[in-house]
């Protein structure tokens, strides 16, 4: 009960702190809150399946693409959303159905060779995607009828959202499919011995991980209000990895902590002038040989330390 | 070993926070330090700072100094939005770059917001198609440098061209407008072909511009994939006019590519290497400063930076606004602003206008070989 209620003041405390920012605080918190649905998503994949996936980056594309096409097709976002997030979940079916017939190593190329292939469809399929000049002047969203233009509005917009993904993610860990996932990360031949379809339940946490990235991609599209092949890069799909490493991966909070790592950290580190991306580097550096189980292991490392 | 004392100023240099006069000028470049636009982004900050350093020393804008930062964007179009969204809530006079047309792109929108003058360094076409009222630049945008190129290749009887050029937005820009004005000139185009920003093997590429047996070559990358590019078209032995514009005669890719950029004619909008008095004395100022020769990106970032100089005179004030309409349709001479350069002029739509130059690589040096008046004195 203690920790519901930690939990519920953090959200609400979240949601009015950026209250007090300028637009640039409040641009960087969003862009973290849309970091953290695509971590959830990947941390589903990674930290409780336990499949090495360097591909999120690509279905955080497609959901993006997918919005910024149907906001300038005249669709509402809420009918946008939902498609990219589809989409997303599909292609991940697709793609996981081939894929994760191997795992580990072999599936982190696999899933790298499709972000790649995602990317250059990106960039060469002109009349659908724009090429290299992508798409811009991307409308904000828009709800019954209220744009929601203002940067603090669409902070809270998609705070919400981030929190509504947050609790369906809750919910399906605590649900028979959850255990199923962590059963076939923790032991797969006892999984399966036992009678979990470890195909089917590996396959549904890849897609249900690549429709996360989907709806983080339709809010990003919205946020940024200019998109390009660039951000959807493998260099992307690896920092959202080490954002899922480096918060706990297999915690529940370890995106929302990776995130704040990856977004935050650098921004944060921007007094340093010349320095701040090396001085990051260093820190992650620090961090993973320190920490190798994520922030989120810091108490435990304690508690061993003693 | 780290002593209290190091560690004590390390971090006293980590948490200073830069502090400024209270009626100092605040003037922010949003620019590429790190990532793939570092090469034009580190030339253009440099050339900014040496701006900056030579506006203060003489006594700043109006009797007031520039207080410069440089804000990096990694040359993501998401973090520059956020350096333009920082740089805009600390309401500064002006903001200086990005560069890349995409960084470009999602600040303009930023600025134009807040009604604050953003003088870029961006050659996109695109870019000042828009009608923001508060973009400018400072070199020529690609639908006016490319029928200069287009012109030269018609003067020289060439037929057919093979294009090659680096799949980004900048060189997707180049190679369609250079498409276009070919197709103008009925010049035929002998092959189309694309390469991957931050590629290394040009064998492939360099077989295929071969095989086109095309009059003549245009290139058009970035400035370390055009030297990679020379030097492994010299190494086949490639002996027909390759061709280019602005960034293949740079003097960072004569730098880079050694030998193997002799030879290279382009149109140049900037060069050190100008028949211009000031232009060469901006060269040696640069390199004496740096240590190396500034490429045309050292020239924007110093032309932007005097820029601001002109105009704040002209008007007399400090006034965002009145700024931005002045310089819509406003000229200076290099006789009464030395810090431009050059004389220049701008037009609605924030595109500028001046002389520029067609070029020869020769013995690792820019060699100017025609002068090309301004478009508007045509």
């Amino acid at each position: 009960m203690m920790r519901f209620l930690l939990i519920a003041a953090a959200v609400i405390a979240i949601y009015f702190l950026p209250a007090g920012l300028k637009n640039y605080g409040i641009y960087i918190v969003t862009l973290w809150s849309v970091y953290v649905i695509a971590g959830m998503g990947l941390n589903l994949t990674v930290g409780y399946a336990g499949q090495i996936s360097l591909g999120q980056a690509a279905f955080w594309g497609i959901g993006a693409y997918t919005t910024a096409i149907a906001l300038k097709a005249g669709l509402p976002f809420l009918a946008a959303l939902p498609l990219a997030a589809l989409l997303c979940f599909g292609v991940g079916l697709l793609l996981g159905f081939p894929a994760l017939r191997v795992q580990h190593h072999y599936l982190a190329f696999a899933t790298l060779g499709f972000n790649i292939l995602v990317y250059l469809v990106l960039r060469n399929e002109d009349w659908l995607t724009g090429g290299s000049f992508g798409i811009n002047n991307i409308a904000e969203p828009t709800l019954l009828g209220w744009r929601i233009s203002r940067p603090l509005d669409f902070f809270q917009f998609t705070w919400i959202a981030t929190v509504a993904m947050g609790v369906l993610m809750a919910l399906l860990l605590r649900s028979p499919w959850g255990r199923a996932f962590a059963a076939l990360r923790d032991n797969p031949i006892r999984a399966e011995s036992v009678g979990i379809d470890t195909t089917f339940y590996t396959l549904l946490a890849f897609a249900i991980g690549a429709a996360y990235a989907g709806v983080a991609g339709a809010f990003f599209a919205c946020l940024v209000g200019f998109i390009e092949p660039a951000p959807f890069g493998v260099n992307t799909s690896l920092s959202m990895l080490l954002m899922v490493i480096a918060g706990g991966s297999g915690r529940f909070f370890g995106p929302a902590i990776g995130a704040m790592i990856v977004v935050l950290i650098p921004e944060w580190l921007r007094f340093a002038a010349e320095w701040y991306l090396a001085i990051f580097g260093v820190m992650i550096v620090v961090m993973m040989v320190w920490l190798p189980g994520g922030i989120l292991s810091l108490p435990e490392r304690l508690r061993g330390a003693k | 070993m780290l002593t209290r004392r190091h560690a004590l100023l390390l971090s006293t240099a980590l948490f200073a926070a830069p502090s400024y006069a209270a009626d100092d000028i605040k003037i922010v470049d949003n620019v590429e330090l790190s990532g793939t636009g570092v090469t034009s982004g580190s030339m253009w900050a440099k050339g900014v700072d040496l701006a900056v350093k030579e506006i203060n020393a003489a006594g700043g804008i109006l009797g007031r100094k520039i207080a410069l930062t440089h804000q990096d964007n990694q040359s993501q179009a998401q973090v520059a939005k956020a350096v333009a969204t920082k740089a805009i809530d600390d309401e500064p006079y002006v903001m200086l770059g990005p560069i890349f047309s995409g960084d470009v792109n999602v600040s303009m929108a930023v600025t134009e917001d807040a009604e604050t003058p953003m003088i870029m360094g961006g050659e996109a076409a695109n870019l000042t198609q828009q009608g923001k009222k508060y973009l400018f630049r400072t070199s020529f945008s690609q639908s006016s440098a490319m029928p200069k190129v287009a012109n030269y290749m018609q003067k020289q009887g060439m037929k057919s061209i093979t294009v090659v050029w680096i799949a980004n937005d900048f060189g997707k820009g180049g190679r369609d407008t250079m498409v276009k004005e070919l197709a103008a000139r009925n010049i035929k185009v002998a092959a189309d072909i694309s390469t991957e920003p931050g590629q290394m093997d040009y064998s492939a590429v360099v077989v295929n511009v071969a095989k086109a047996q095309a009059d003549a070559l245009f290139v058009y990358l970035n400035e370390e994939e055009s030297a990679r590019f020379l030097i492994a078209l010299r190494k086949l032995g490639y002996d027909k006019p390759v061709i280019g514009e602005t960034v293949l005669a740079s003097q960072r890719v004569i730098e880079l590519a050694g030998p193997a950029a002799n030879g290279v004619k382009a149109h140049v909008g900037l060069s050190v290497d100008a028949p211009n008095r000031l232009v060469q004395e901006f060269g040696a100022k640069f390199k004496a400063a740096t240590g190396f020769a500034s490429d045309h990106n050292g020239i924007k970032g110093y032309t932007a930076a005097y820029l601001i100089k002109a105009v704040t005179e002209k008007i007399g004030k400090f006034d965002r606004k009145l700024f931005a309409s002045t310089l819509h349709t406003a000229s200076f001479t290099a006789k009464d602003q030395p810090g431009l350069l050059m004389d220049v002029s701008f037009d609605a739509a924030g595109d500028l206008d001046r002389e520029s130059y067609l070029v020869e690589v020769k013995d690792g040096k820019q060699v100017i070989t025609e002068t090309l008046p301004p478009l508007g004195k045509k």
